[in-house]
């Protein structure tokens, strides 16, 4: 089954942790490498996002999505070394061009954000699953509706992925050269919209009115299949990041003044 | 009192000129097994949406008469609130996948979170539809990888939780396999035998006459008929309607065998009864 997630079962600590406090963490995370622009406090939060997403045994899995943000990366080392107003001491010659000290120095300060912001959102994505935090949201106020419609959108695009693949298939043996030029392709893709939206929207509403049978729309308050028993070790977690938020708020509003 | 009571029914959908229901009446009584036969066009999955309600209440159109079900007149009511006394199974089992939810157990559940039940209910009723419909050892797989029969007994079992007192089939078994077919009509029997009633549109007729208590002949949008199997399929105008009697039938019709109330036989069993005791009658 083709699934929209990056979610990695495993059997850790980390993935049984209340979906709300990873939230949190990720508030946590992008406060504080936001508002503290201080290197040991910055490498302190990637080495705990490190550690827990190697505790939830994901850590190989993170790798893929950091080398996926790699250009931006790249990018953001060549512009504040070359472009950055407060750029004064030459550091390094490439050719003509000369990187300084000080925009290095900065793009090191933005890169352990991305780093950070991307390992806080990894830890997340990889060690819970989608339908366990929408469902979670939706004890906690989301709409039913709107909790539906973020839980099955990751499996029904790619059915609908796979549909578009037989239309496909179907419009192929009857003669469509899909393979080719650019404009070849763009050509090709024209017979396939109309049966695949009209396909989609034929799902759609059979699907709307298969809901409908299943009380949907019912005004009776929702119930739900499995147990969410919040554990005291939850909600510690949960007071000391509310806390961790709150210092860093003060503390940077202290430290302005 | 009859379960489901239909009076003067009309209804044409939007932008339509020709009415897709036209005055039709009936009634249907607790535990019947309703069978709807019908050519293309002829209202029968029109009439299954007026029954649950969603004509007119999801498609909006000119609708008239009523339609009562358990006591409870369908446009007076919403949908949610019909739904529990008259579920729908569609014709697409894939469809009804709702796809929010990654296993076939919690896929169940998704009606009966919805009807605010208590978890152990919830379970127990889950349990319960699982082992009717036989998907016990999948309850652990997601939806979307079951077959398609699977996917359609996964459809009827989602329904048949939340305990309704009447299940209308649109034609369930049109995109199944004979094996996929066999496992649906088997599942909707046992649920004749627990007391639902049950009303299905199906082409397939000669399964259908082994099950039904009763056929209604559709035609245009109108009620031609409304009697037994052999009744309806002892007619002589069937292809004027667009419908096929049961190969036994036909068998009969073309040698004139005819049982002593003056009808066709409609299954096997009963063809075999006649054509045995017409050899033994003549020897």
């Amino acid at each position: 089954m083709r699934m929209m997630s990056l979610y990695k079962d495993r059997n850790t600590i980390v993935h049984k942790i209340d979906p709300l406090n990873k939230i949190l963490y990720i508030l946590a995370s992008i406060l504080i490498t936001m508002l503290i622009s201080d290197f040991k406090v910055l490498i302190l939060t990637l080495v705990v996002s490190l550690l827990l997403l190697l505790l939830g045994k994901v850590i190989k899995n993170v790798f893929p999505i950091i080398s996926f943000s790699l250009i931006v990366l790249v990018t953001i080392v060549i512009i504040q070394g070359l472009f950055n107003p407060n750029n004064k001491t030459p550091l390094v010659n490439i050719g003509q061009f000369i990187f300084y000290k000080e925009g290095i120095i900065y793009s090191f300060l933005l890169i352990l954000r991305v780093l950070n912001i991307l390992c806080a959102f990894s830890l997340l994505i990889l060690t819970t699953k989608p339908s366990d935090l929408i469902e979670n949201l939706v004890r906690r106020g989301l709409s039913p509706k709107l909790g539906y419609v973020l839980a099955s959108v990751l499996q029904i695009i790619p059915q609908m992925l796979s549909t578009m693949d037989t239309i496909l298939d179907a419009q192929r043996s009857r003669g469509l050269e899909t393979e080719g030029k650019l404009i070849k392709r763009v050509k090709a893709f024209i017979p396939l919209i109309g049966p695949a939206v009209m396909n989609s929207l034929i799902s759609t509403r059979e699907r709307a009115m298969a809901l409908e049978m299943r009380g949907f729309n019912s005004n009776i308050k929702k119930t739900f299949l499995n147990e969410h028993d919040e554990t005291s070790f939850d909600k510690l977690i949960r007071y000391l990041l509310i806390a961790l938020i709150i210092f860093t708020i003060v503390w940077r509003l202290v430290w302005l003044k | 009192m009859a379960k489901i009571v239909v009076e003067g029914l009309k209804y044409r959908y939007p932008l339509a000129k020709k009415l897709a229901l036209n005055d039709i009446s009936f009634e249907v009584d607790e535990g019947e097994f309703i069978g709807i036969i019908g050519a293309n066009g002829a209202g029968k999955s029109t009439l299954c949406q007026a029954l649950t309600g969603i004509v007119p209440l999801f498609f909006k159109g000119a609708y008239g008469g009523r339609v009562v079900i358990d006591g409870i007149e369908v446009t007076k009511s919403s949908l949610s609130e019909i739904s529990l006394k008259i579920g729908m199974v569609l014709q697409n089992p894939f469809t009804q996948i709702t796809g929010s939810k990654l296993t076939v157990y919690e896929e169940i559940a998704f009606g009966l979170e919805n009807m605010g039940l208590e978890r152990e209910e919830m379970k127990r009723r889950i349990d319960e539809a699982l082992m009717l419909l036989d998907l016990y050892k999948h309850k652990d797989k997601n939806p979307f990888d079951l077959s398609g029969g699977q996917m359609q007994r996964l459809a009827i079992a989602s329904i048949i939780a939340m305990q309704p007192k009447i299940i209308v089939l649109d034609e369930p078994t049109s995109q199944l396999d004979p094996q996929g077919s066999s496992e649906v009509f088997k599942a909707v029997s046992d649920l004749k035998k627990k007391g639902i009633t049950i009303i299905m549109v199906e082409h397939k007729v000669e399964k259908l006459s082994e099950y039904a208590d009763r056929i209604m002949l559709l035609h245009d949008g109108r009620l031609i008929d409304f009697d037994t199997p052999s009744k309806i399929f002892s007619r002589d105008d069937l292809k004027d309607y667009g419908v096929v009697e049961p190969v036994f039938t036909r068998y009969c019709k073309s040698i004139g065998l005819k049982n002593e109330m003056g009808l066709y036989p409609v299954t096997l069993d009963e063809a075999v009864d006649l054509v045995v005791k017409k050899r033994e009658h003549s020897s």
